[in-house]
C-alpha cells in the first residue's frame, strides 16, 4: 500500500485515515537509506521531514481541511535554496551553504503543508545532461538494459530529481530546466517531466544557470501529480523581475483528456534518419494514438531548428559566466585563503569549479568580452527571435507540437568521454522550447529493445499549459505506460 | 578561432580562473570545437531582427524601493568565510 504512491493516492490515504503521514514518511526515509548506490541524495533531511509530518497527522486528527499535498514527501533538486537545509548545486564551492531563506518555489510547497525528505544530486550548477559532473559523484540510473550489468546515466542535469522518483524514493520531486534539464532526464527514467512557460514560475531563490531560460517544474510519475505540482509553484512573485503577471490556473481540476477536434503539428525538422529506429516507432505509435482519439496532425516546419542549438550554446554560456561571478569566496561558500584578494578569487573559483563548469565560463567570458558581445550575444538573442518567430507561426495553425524528447536513450555512465560538442547535442530536441519560453513536458511512452524506457514531448504556446497537460493525459491514458525498473540497488 | 595558450589564460584572467597545464591544454581543445560550433551562426543574417532578451512578452517588473526587514545582519553574516564587527573581511587591498 505504501510504494509507487502518487501525490493523488497519498492524499487519499491520508484524507481518509488509512495510514498516518508519519508511517509514509518513515517508509520513504528506510527506502532512501537503502539506496546508496544510486546516489540521489545530497541530503537527507530527515528529521524536518517527521516534523512536517506530524503536523499533518495532527491536523488530520483535528478534522482541519488538509489539501492535496498535505503530507506528501517529496525531493527538490539541490538548486532549491531551502532555509535551514544544505543547499549545493551540487558544487564544491556551495558545499557549506546552509541557506537562511527559502526560494520561491519550494516556500509554496511548504505552506501546502509537504513532507520534504531531501536534496537531490544534479548535474553542477545545472550544467549537463548526463549527472556526471556533479562535485557529489554520479547519480545511476535505476533502470538497467537487459542483461547488462553496466550502470547508465540517468540523464541531466535533473538526474537525482529523476532518478528518485523512479526508484520511488519520494512520491514526486522538483527540477529545473535550462535545455531540457526536466524533460531528458524524465524521458531516461520512464517518468513525466514539465518545463514551464518562462515566467510562470519565479526563479527566485532558485540557483541561478541561465536566467533567461531557466524554469522550475515537476517530474512525477503520473500527469494529474504533475498538474496538482504545477498549479502549487506557479504564480507571480514581486521578487523576480520576470515573473508573469497572468491569473494562476487550477491545471489539475481543469484536467479532462480529450484531444477532440485539436491539430497536433509535426516538425518535418526532427525526422531524420539518425533517429533511433525505435524512437521513431513510438513517435509514429503517438500521432496514431492521437488521429484515433479525434486529434488532427498537420506537418509543420520550424526552419530554423538547426540554429537553436548553437544560438542556445552563447545564451546560456553568457549568462551561466555572468551568473556565477558572485563565487568569489567572500559572502558565502567556499574561500581558498590567499595573500592579495585577485588571488582569494581566482583559487577559491578554480578550486570549487568543476570542469564543465569552468568550461561554461570560459566560453561565456568569450562571447561577452569586449568587441564580441554584438557578434556573439546579440547575434544568439536575435537567433531567439527567428525561433521564437518560427513557433509564432506554426501556433496560428496547430494546438501543440509532438516530437521525441530525446534523440536517444539513457547511455552508460562509463561510455567513452566524448567531445563536448557531441555532449551537447542530447539537447537537440529540448533546447527550442527553452529559447522561446514555451511549455513543453515528456512522457513516458515506451520502453526500446533493451528495456530502457523512451520519452516523447509535447511543446505548446505560451501560458497554454492546461492544454499540454490535457494531451499528455490523454496519451497516458491510452499507452498505459506502467513499467518500473527491476530493485537491483537494495 | 583557434585557441592558444595565450588566448586561453588571457580568458581565464578575465574570468577570475587559475588553470593549470593541463587544464589549459584541454580547454584549448574544447573551446576551439565549441567556437567553432557556434560560428556557423555567422552565415545567418540578421541585420533586420531584434534581439529577445528573454521569451516573456512583458515589461520588466520593477516594485517602489523601500527598506523592508528582510535579512538580518546575523542572517547575512551566517554563511560567511569571514568576518569581524559585522562585516565581510577580506585579503588586505590597499597597503
Amino acid at each position: 500500500m505504501l510504494d509507487n504512491l502518487t501525490i493523488e493516492k497519498t492524499s487519499k490515504l491520508l484524507s481518509e485515515k488509512q495510514v498516518s503521514a508519519l508511517e509514509i514518511t518513515n517508509n520513504y526515509l528506510k527506502k532512501i537509506k537503502d539506496s546508496n548506490k544510486l546516489n540521489c541524495f545530497i541530503t537527507v533531511s530527515d528529521e524536518k521531514a517527521i516534523d512536517a509530518a506530524k503536523q499533518t497527522d495532527k491536523r488530520i486528527s483535528n478534522n482541519e481541511k488538509i489539501g492535496l499535498l498535505d503530507g506528501v514527501p517529496l525531493a527538490y533538486k539541490d538548486l532549491f535554496c531551502t532555509d535551514g537545509i544544505l543547499t549545493t548545486a551540487s558544487s564544491k564551492i556551495l558545499s557549506n551553504f546552509i541557506p537562511t531563506y527559502e526560494s520561491t518555489v519550494t516556500a509554496n510547497c511548504k505552506n501546502q503543508g509537504v513532507v520534504v525528505l531531501g536534496k537531490l544530486n544534479c548535474d553542477e550548477f545545472a550544467m549537463g545532461s548526463t549527472n556526471k559532473t556533479s562535485f557529489y559523484g554520479p547519480v545511476i540510473n535505476p533502470w538497467k538494459s537487459i542483461g547488462n550489468d553496466e550502470d547508465l546515466v540517468p540523464g541531466g542535469s535533473s538526474g537525482g530529481s529523476a532518478a528518485a522518483v523512479a526508484a520511488d524514493l519520494c512520491v514526486a520531486s522538483l527540477g529545473t530546466d535550462t535545455g531540457g534539464s526536466i524533460r531528458q532526464p524524465a524521458s531516461f527514467t520512464g517518468l513525466v517531466g514539465l518545463k514551464p512557460t518562462y515566467g510562470r514560475v519565479s526563479r527566485w531563490g532558485t540557483v541561478a544557470f541561465a536566467s533567461s531560460l531557466d524554469q522550475a517544474g515537476p517530474i512525477s510519475k503520473t500527469v494529474e501529480d504533475a498538474a496538482i505540482l504545477l498549479e502549487t509553484i506557479s504564480g507571480h512573485d514581486n521578487k523576480d523581475s520576470t515573473s508573469s503577471l497572468k491569473e494562476n490556473e487550477l491545471f489539475y481540476s481543469n484536467l479532462n483528456s480529450s484531444v477532440k477536434n485539436l491539430k497536433i503539428g509535426v516538425p518535418k525538422e526532427y525526422m531524420s534518419d539518425d533517429l533511433p529506429e525505435e524512437i521513431q516507432k513510438f513517435w509514429n505509435e503517438g500521432k496514431k494514438i492521437l488521429t484515433e482519439n479525434g486529434a488532427e496532425l498537420v506537418e509543420i516546419s520550424l526552419p530554423s531548428t538547426n540554429i537553436a542549438l548553437p544560438a542556445y550554446y552563447i545564451i546560456a554560456p553568457a549568462e551561466a559566466s555572468s551568473n556565477l561571478s558572485r563565487y568569489d569566496g567572500v559572502k558565502y561558500g567556499l574561500r581558498v585563503k590567499e595573500k592579495s584578494l585577485i588571488e582569494m578569487y581566482e583559487s577559491t573559483r578554480s578550486e570549487g569549479f568543476g570542469d564543465e563548469v569552468k568550461r561554461r565560463i570560459m566560453i561565456g567570458t568569450y562571447v561577452l568580452s569586449s568587441g564580441y558581445y554584438d557578434a556573439y550575444y546579440i547575434k544568439a538573442q536575435k537567433i531567439r527571435s527567428i525561433i521564437k518567430n518560427d513557433f509564432d507561426n506554426v501556433f496560428k495553425n496547430v494546438d501543440a507540437i509532438f516530437t521525441p524528447a530525446t534523440p536517444n536513450t539513457a547511455f552508460p555512465i562509463n561510455r567513452e568521454e566524448v567531445d563536448p560538442v557531441q555532449n551537447y547535442l542530447n539537447d537537440i530536441f529540448t533546447v527550442p522550447a527553452n529559447l522561446a519560453g514555451l511549455p513543453a513536458i515528456s512522457i513516458p511512452f515506451g520502453l526500446d529493445n533493451s528495456g530502457l524506457p523512451i520519452g516523447m514531448q509535447l511543446i505548446t504556446n505560451s501560458f497554454e499549459e492546461q492544454t499540454l497537460l490535457n494531451i499528455s493525459k490523454n496519451l497516458q491514458d491510452t499507452i498505459n505506460f506502467s513499467n518500473q525498473p527491476t530493485q537491483w540497488w537494495a | 578561432m583557434e585557441f592558444d595558450k595565450n588566448s586561453t589564460l588571457k580568458l581565464a584572467k578575465l574570468a577570475r580562473l587559475s588553470l593549470n597545464d593541463e587544464q589549459l591544454n584541454s580547454l584549448e581543445k574544447d573551446l576551439t570545437s565549441i567556437v567553432s560550433f557556434i560560428d556557423q551562426l555567422k552565415e545567418i543574417n540578421t541585420d533586420k531582427i531584434d534581439p529577445t532578451s528573454n521569451s516573456l512578452n512583458q515589461d520588466l517588473i520593477l516594485r517602489e524601493d523601500i527598506a523592508e526587514n528582510s535579512l538580518s545582519n546575523e542572517d547575512l553574516l551566517k554563511n560567511v568565510p569571514e568576518s569581524e564587527l559585522g562585516f565581510f573581511v577580506v585579503p588586505k587591498v590597499l597597503e
